[in-house]
């Protein structure tokens, strides 16, 4: 597949002993032979591959940022990778870059229950966090379903969420201070164990960068004190437009579940067959509704959850009875994408946001695209906050199809735009939906992410190609022509 | 005073900021200009924003409401009210800091100024629920960010940046907020006679429990006279933890308080008086009428004590954010400066929300202990800013 990069700079390529052998100066893991780098030529994202001209596994602050300033004056291309489990292909290596993996960033340095915050490096996973910290009681929030392999500092990049932000929020509510190292090899942090910082909020802004703005080496996260009690119930219904219904009905009733997924039918089947969860067979969509709080809040949500489903037609409903069994319920879910990869050799997991009310709207579009471009598609959405994840299945082995499936994908984002959503809830642009970002934003708004950006990093070294559109005639030094407002840059490489 | 442009659309004001920008003519942002914040600048022009007003559209079952900057903060707070519904960082008005009497001001001031109630600690400041905004850059271009959806990660998070720029990057002409449902029921469990010691250990130990506390503050005996509710216990220190949400769940919370702090002074304020304890407190009434420099300081938790040993003598103050904000005033400069050094040392964070023009002309207000985040900070005013118009000096001198 060609997707398009930032040029190579061949007088990087043709040094590449010498930077190899300066690197082996700040940090002695440097990995350059072409089986070493081969573990790292991709991410979540595999069906882009390349090998960068060496990767760098530091292990300190220290090093970071001597690699970033040696980087920086040789004006050599820096890409940082977290876990690799990134969907938008973000940590895709560049020819001529210098991967810089944060794997050996692999320890949470301080518990500090007395602050609530946990104090951690970034390579750590998500759900160790919480490990770390569930025998005094508390948890950390986001919970992305990559959660036992992707990292903090991956997180931070994309601002992941998961199946609770929508009572908890997402990474960046989550998050209380950074270290970070700018490309120059600056070291900056940003906020620390308190709530507010004054001052432009660069801790806000850095969430969910990509990549673009610098290189985290530490994170100090809040954690929460776990709810006293959490119950889930499964609700059935012969129609999506009655699940969603539903789900704006609860939401305008003024209940915040925990989480509140809709699965449709054709990934009922593909996880109940995977995963044997005991989810009915015979409805056309599931709703799992999770509620927390104290055990006769709980109760009566869940009574009144129950209600407006009733109201809403739906079909079939039970409630979990014990942990066990909640988690049960959630089993299935979780193996969303695991089931798809049985039923199909290959699937994209697309990830964008809508208003809850076009819940049934965009899907029925979606279910009229995969007849258009004859693929198989199942859904699951995050329906409490619109997020939507539809997975579409497809086989590489055969090259139309990969083409297909990525313009079926294209096509679900670009109507979530029209309906009022977002290109990406939680998985970011990355290479994958760049060149989609002219459908949210003209000229103007992206000639002032790109000056932002050249505030941190003003030669443009760190993760270039991603995020936003690679353009001819170079969008980045501000000489795009727009043609009465409405060109949506149509030299555009396109993939 | 100089001449006030009001423009009435977002077009005069890009045609506005356009000219002062090829001019290099700097400008004062205001909104109805109820709050004298920030440090006094010196512009030949200022740009009145009070008349870009009104509500675009409010779809109480989205969660959100999208209005234009000049919008006063009552009209939308009434229109939110009518449905039932909230902005759930809690506005303040700082209205009675700085004229004895409610002036909530705009929409856009509030987002300018990040301000953020009792309830951030647990539920996020504003910045947290700003969703979107449209805004003009300071070359005079309209520029966008975010959207009207909770879940996005489209490009850079400007809405973040913009909040608490106090005008400083882009001039705000509308803004998508999030909005909650308002809990159904409040009650606040007071307990009476601690120390700001003790105080912060009971803070410990409430937090450290499932009863999701959504207001937690502690007033010293002699601040706590103008709360004059029937069952707020007056000449003794008052430390106040407010619970939230469906009738039956706050009463059982309430009397799971009551068994965790059996051994203290304590009274219960009923919804009505829970709800007027914490409107009174988090609208500063505590500095009412009063002639003196009122700051906010936010720190560690852990600090806290600490930082109320060396000073609690020397100022006026309450404890908010379960120990992780202190409101506090003085007359004496020289404690302010005292606090700065203490603040910076401690990775706290002291901004000066009132004080006399002198002072805000010639003195800092931002406490900023990092001269590599100024440089960061002023290369990102630049890139929003690139002639250093906008309320130039407001934050930061030179910035």
């Amino acid at each position: 597949m060609v997707l398009h990069l930032p040029e190579a700079d061949q007088k990087i390529l043709d040094n590449k002993s010498l930077i190899v052998k300066e690197l082996n100066r700040f940090t002695c893991n440097v990995l350059s032979d072409n089986d070493e780098l081969r573990p790292y030529e991709t991410d979540g994202l595999n069906v882009y591959k390349q090998k960068p001209l060496a990767v760098v596994l530091p292990e300190n602050t220290k090093e970071v940022s001597e690699i970033l300033k040696y980087c920086y004056q040789h004006n050599i291309k820096v890409v940082p990778r977290g876990a690799g489990t990134g969907l938008s292909g973000g940590s895709l290596p560049l020819k001529d870059c210098v991967l810089m993996s944060m794997g050996k960033f692999n320890k949470i340095l301080e518990k500090d229950f007395k602050n609530r915050c946990v104090v951690t490096q970034p390579g750590v996973t998500n759900l160790a966090i919480t490990q770390a910290v569930q025998d005094q009681g508390y948890y950390y929030a986001p919970d992305p379903s990559s959660q036992l392999a992707c990292s903090i500092g991956g997180n931070i990049a994309e601002n992941s969420g998961g199946v609770h932000s929508l009572k908890y929020g997402t990474t960046t509510n989550n998050v209380l201070g950074v270290e970070i190292v700018l490309i120059d090899g600056t070291i900056l942090r940003i906020g620390g164990k308190h709530l507010d910082s004054e001052g432009y909020d660069l801790l806000g802004v850095f969430m969910g960068s990509e990549g673009l703005l610098g290189v985290v080496t530490e994170a100090t996260v809040k954690i929460l004190k776990k709810p006293e009690a959490v119950r889930a119930v499964l609700i059935g219904f012969n129609s999506i437009e009655d699940a969603g219904s539903c789900v704006s009905d609860v939401i305008s009733k003024g209940i915040v579940p925990a989480g509140m997924e809709i699965m449709d039918k054709p990934l009922i089947i593909a996880t109940e067959n995977y995963a044997k969860a005991g989810y009915p067979r015979d409805v056309e969509a599931l709703l799992i509704v999770e509620i927390d709080g104290t055990a006769s809040e709980v109760e009566a949500m869940i009574q009144k959850v129950l209600d407006i489903a009733k109201m809403n037609k739906a079909s079939y409903n039970k409630a979990s009875n014990s942990d066990e069994e909640r988690m049960k319920f959630w089993k299935g879910r979780k193996a969303a994408f695991s089931a798809c990869g049985v039923i199909s050799p290959d699937y994209i997991c697309m990830d964008g946001s809508i208003p809850r009310n076009k819940l049934a709207d965009v899907l029925g579009y979606i279910n009229q695209l995969s007849k258009k471009y004859n693929l198989r598609v199942a859904n699951c959405f995050h329906a409490g906050d619109g997020n939507l994840h539809p997975l579409i299945m497809f086989d590489s082995n055969d090259p139309k199809e990969l083409k297909k499936a990525e313009d079926f994908g294209a096509d679900i984002l670009k109507y979530c735009v029209k309906v009022g959503g977002v290109l990406s809830g939680e998985h970011g642009i990355g290479v994958e939906k760049r060149e989609l970002m002219c459908e949210m934003f003209n000229n103007n708004d992206i000639q002032q992410q790109l000056s932002l950006k050249k505030a941190f990093d003003k030669k443009n070294l760190l993760n270039p190609g991603k995020v936003y559109p690679i353009l001819h005639r170079c969008a980045e030094e501000g000489r795009i022509h727009i043609h009465k407002g409405k060109t949506k840059f149509p030299d555009l490489p396109r993939f | 005073m100089n001449d006030i442009y009001s423009p009435v659309n977002e077009k005069e004001v890009s045609d506005f900021i356009y000219e002062c920008h090829k001019d290099s003519s700097p400008i004062e942002i205001i909104g109805n200009n109820s709050k004298k914040i920030g440090r006094v600048i010196q512009c030949s022009k200022t740009l009145c924003l009070e008349n870009i007003n009104g509500i675009i559209e409010y779809f109480p079952e989205e969660l959100y409401i999208k209005v234009k900057a000049g919008t006063s903060l009552e009209e939308i707070e009434n229109t939110l009210d009518s449905k039932n519904q909230t902005f759930g960082f809690e506005p303040m008005d700082l209205g009675f800091l700085y004229e004895g009497k409610s002036r909530g001001g705009t929409i856009g001031g509030v987002v300018a100024c990040n301000l953020s109630g009792p309830r951030r600690f647990k539920i996020g400041a504003l910045r947290d629920h700003l969703l979107g905004f449209k805004a003009i850059n300071g070359s005079g271009e309209q520029i966008k960010s975010g959207g009207t959806v909770v879940k996005n990660v489209t490009g850079y998070d400007l809405s973040k940046l913009v909040s608490g720029s106090y005008g400083t990057l882009c001039a705000l002409t509308e803004v998508t907020l999030k909005v909650l449902p308002k809990y159904e029921y409040q009650e606040t469990f007071c307990i009476y006679g601690l120390t700001h010691n003790e105080a912060i250990n009971f803070f410990s130990t409430a937090m450290d429990t499932s009863l999701e506390i959504s207001g937690a503050c502690f007033y010293p005996a002699d601040n706590t006279g103008f709360f004059r509710l029937n069952d707020v216990k007056q000449n003794n220190s008052i430390l106040s933890l407010r619970v939230e949400g469906p009738k039956t769940s706050v009463q059982e919370r309430i009397q799971q308080l009551r068994k965790i702090f059996v051994a203290s002074d304590y009274s219960v304020l009923d919804i009505f008086q829970s709800k007027a304890f914490w409107n009174l407190s988090k609208n500063l009434e505590l500095f009412k009428n009063i002639n003196e420099i009122v700051c906010k300081l936010s720190l560690p938790i852990t600090n806290a004590s600490e930082f109320l040993s060396k000073f609690s003598n020397d100022i006026k103050y309450f404890i908010d954010w379960a120990g992780g904000l202190i409101w506090l005033s003085t007359k004496d400069i020289e404690t302010i400066s005292k606090m700065r050094i203490f603040s910076v040392k401690n990775n706290g964070h002291l901004t000066i929300y009132k004080s006399d023009d002198n002072y805000r002309r010639t003195e800092e207000f931002l406490t900023c202990g990092d001269t590599n985040f100024k440089i960061l900070s002023s290369k990102i005013k630049k890139s929003f800013d690139p002639n250093l118009i906008l309320n130039p000096g407001k934050m930061y001198a030179g910035i």
